[in-house]
């Protein structure tokens, strides 16, 4: 690696972009990755800016237990994050489809079997200060040996 | 003569101004938008033909989880149906704290509908303010109920605990604070020269395709029809309760109207807890067979249950009709077609307040 790389890898970790995808949730795990945005918690004064852009995005959030409309178009998506990425599962549903996960419904939970998931938060939803303490808790595994290609 | 190319511009699923997976394809000729529908199915979860057969003490906690933005309402009027079907006696009590809870819930969801529109015409300053008045909200009915989502607050006969005396005392000093806040914001938001820009005269919806359209709710409300679910509630009768009515019928009317009803739902909650009957809070009861269509007012409008039980409390059959479906109709087909700017699509979207996870289920 690089001095130059692993400069980079350093000041990288001061600046996170998150993308936020719903894939089949109640909505109550969105509300609460909208409420880190509050000055209350605060999410900005760790570096991390939360939006829907998948092609400037270090990590995803997933929340919800995979849906059918979601089987291929969340595999395009993973693939359109530039590495380095991680995957963070937010709540129960991509866990284990929680309430949902019973006969007759359409889901396919985990949300693991379709791309790589780094982290699970559980909570039926998780409180704010858990996910912005899973997202600070990936960031320090994903940059260490990243080298990019040429 | 030259031709004008027509270009279809697809909107989502992955959006920066929805928190929802929707997609929405705009037919434009040059900045004009010509028509446009909605492609939905992202959220399809089946939770009506999970519900079918199972007991009622697990589809209550499957009905909160239609949607998490107003799971008070989803839970009030599953367990109002039961109540309904098996003649079950509710504690008086609990019939205001119900209220209560119910009312703390439609200020964060107004307030939450408030703030999606103002980051969608790019006011951040005034998002930033209402999502920290929002937390406040959220604190009060954690410390009612004991979550901040998802409560299962409400049971057949009553509720799952007794509101203390501290909370009695402290929560209207708190709700005059907040009402002084909403006011600075509301006051804020109806001064501001580039929010009317961005607001005044957009996705007007007149009275009349409202009616013909079966809007709901606060869209319905913004444009001059009185309609409202709460009117026929018994306890809101008693608390003089006085559907707000706007006519401005365009996007500022309605985020407008939705701080007035804020305003209003802080005093119906003041009025409720000054006038607390005493008592327990919970009755028992035995749900038995039948069958009920009930209705309530959700934050975004009417909200259906048709429910069918047997003789063990069995849930046989179910059906849910939400706001959201007919205002997501009512917002392609009469309001967005004709807008001026293709940047005005997501904005008057917003507006509407749509709930996708309920319209789906």
């Amino acid at each position: 690696m690089t001095a130059f790389q692993s400069i980079m890898n350093i000041v990288r970790r001061r600046s996170i972009h998150v993308c936020y995808v719903d894939a089949g949730s109640c909505n109550g795990c969105g509300i609460e990755v909208l409420a880190c945005l509050a000055p209350r918690y605060d999410i900005g004064q760790y570096g991390i800016v939360i939006h829907n852009n998948p092609r400037e995005a270090d990590i995803l959030l997933v929340a919800g237990a995979f849906t059918p409309g979601w089987d291929d178009k969340l595999r395009i998506l993973w693939d359109k994050i530039p590495a380095p990425k991680a995957a963070i599962a937010i709540g129960n549903c991509p866990q284990s489809g929680s309430v949902f996960n019973r006969r007759g419904s359409y889901i396919d939970p985990p949300v693991s079997k379709h791309i790589p998931v780094y982290a699970n938060v559980s909570g039926c939803p998780p409180r704010p200060t858990e996910i912005i303490a899973a997202i600070l808790a990936q960031i320090p595994k994903i940059f260490p040996d990243f080298k990019a290609e040429p | 003569m030259k031709k004008i190319v027509d270009i279809s511009i697809p909107l989502g699923p992955v959006h920066p101004c929805f928190r929802e997976p929707v997609r929405i394809m705009c037919e434009t000729k040059g900045e004009y938008v010509l028509s446009c529908e909605t492609e939905l199915g992202y959220m399809k979860r089946g939770i009506e033909r999970i519900m079918r057969g199972k007991p009622w003490q697990e589809v209550m906690f499957i009905a909160e989880r239609v949607c998490g933005v107003c799971s008070v309402i989803h839970n009030m009027v599953f367990i109002e149906s039961i109540e309904k079907i098996s003649g079950i006696e509710v504690s008086p009590r609990a019939l205001y704290l119900r209220v209560i809870a119910n009312e703390f819930d439609r200020i964060q969801s107004h307030l939450l509908a408030n703030i999606s529109y103002c980051n969608t015409i790019g006011h951040e300053t005034l998002a930033m303010y209402l999502l920290n008045e929002r937390e406040s909200v959220m604190d009060e009915l954690e410390r009612l109920t004991g979550a901040r989502v998802t409560c299962s607050y409400i049971i057949p006969g009553g509720v799952r605990f007794d509101i203390s005396d501290e909370e009695m005392r402290s929560i209207p000093v708190r709700l005059k604070k907040l009402e002084v806040n909403v006011n600075q914001w509301m006051n804020m938001f109806s001064t501001g020269p580039l929010i009317a820009l961005r607001s005044r005269g957009i996705g007007i919806l007149t009275e009349e395709s409202a009616r013909l359209n079966h809007a709901v709710g606060p869209l319905a409300r913004g444009s001059g029809i009185t309609f409202d679910c709460r009117l026929e509630h018994p306890v809101y009768q008693k608390l003089d309760f006085v559907s707000i009515v706007s006519n401005g019928k365009d996007n500022y009317a309605r985020v407008m109207l939705r701080f007035s009803e804020i305003i209003q739902s802080i005093d119906l909650i003041k009025t409720a807890l000054a006038t607390l009957p005493g008592g327990l809070v919970r009755f028992g009861g035995i749900p038995k067979a039948g069958e009920i269509t009930h209705s309530g007012e959700a934050p975004r409008g009417q909200l259906t249950y048709f429910i069918k039980t047997d003789d063990a409390g069995r849930i046989i059959d179910i059906a849910i009709e939400t706001p959201s479906i007919m205002n997501i109709e009512v917002c392609m087909q009469k309001m967005i077609p004709g807008l001026e700017s293709i940047a005005d699509v997501a904005s008057v979207f917003v507006s509407i307040d749509p709930c996708i996870a309920c319209t789906e289920r």
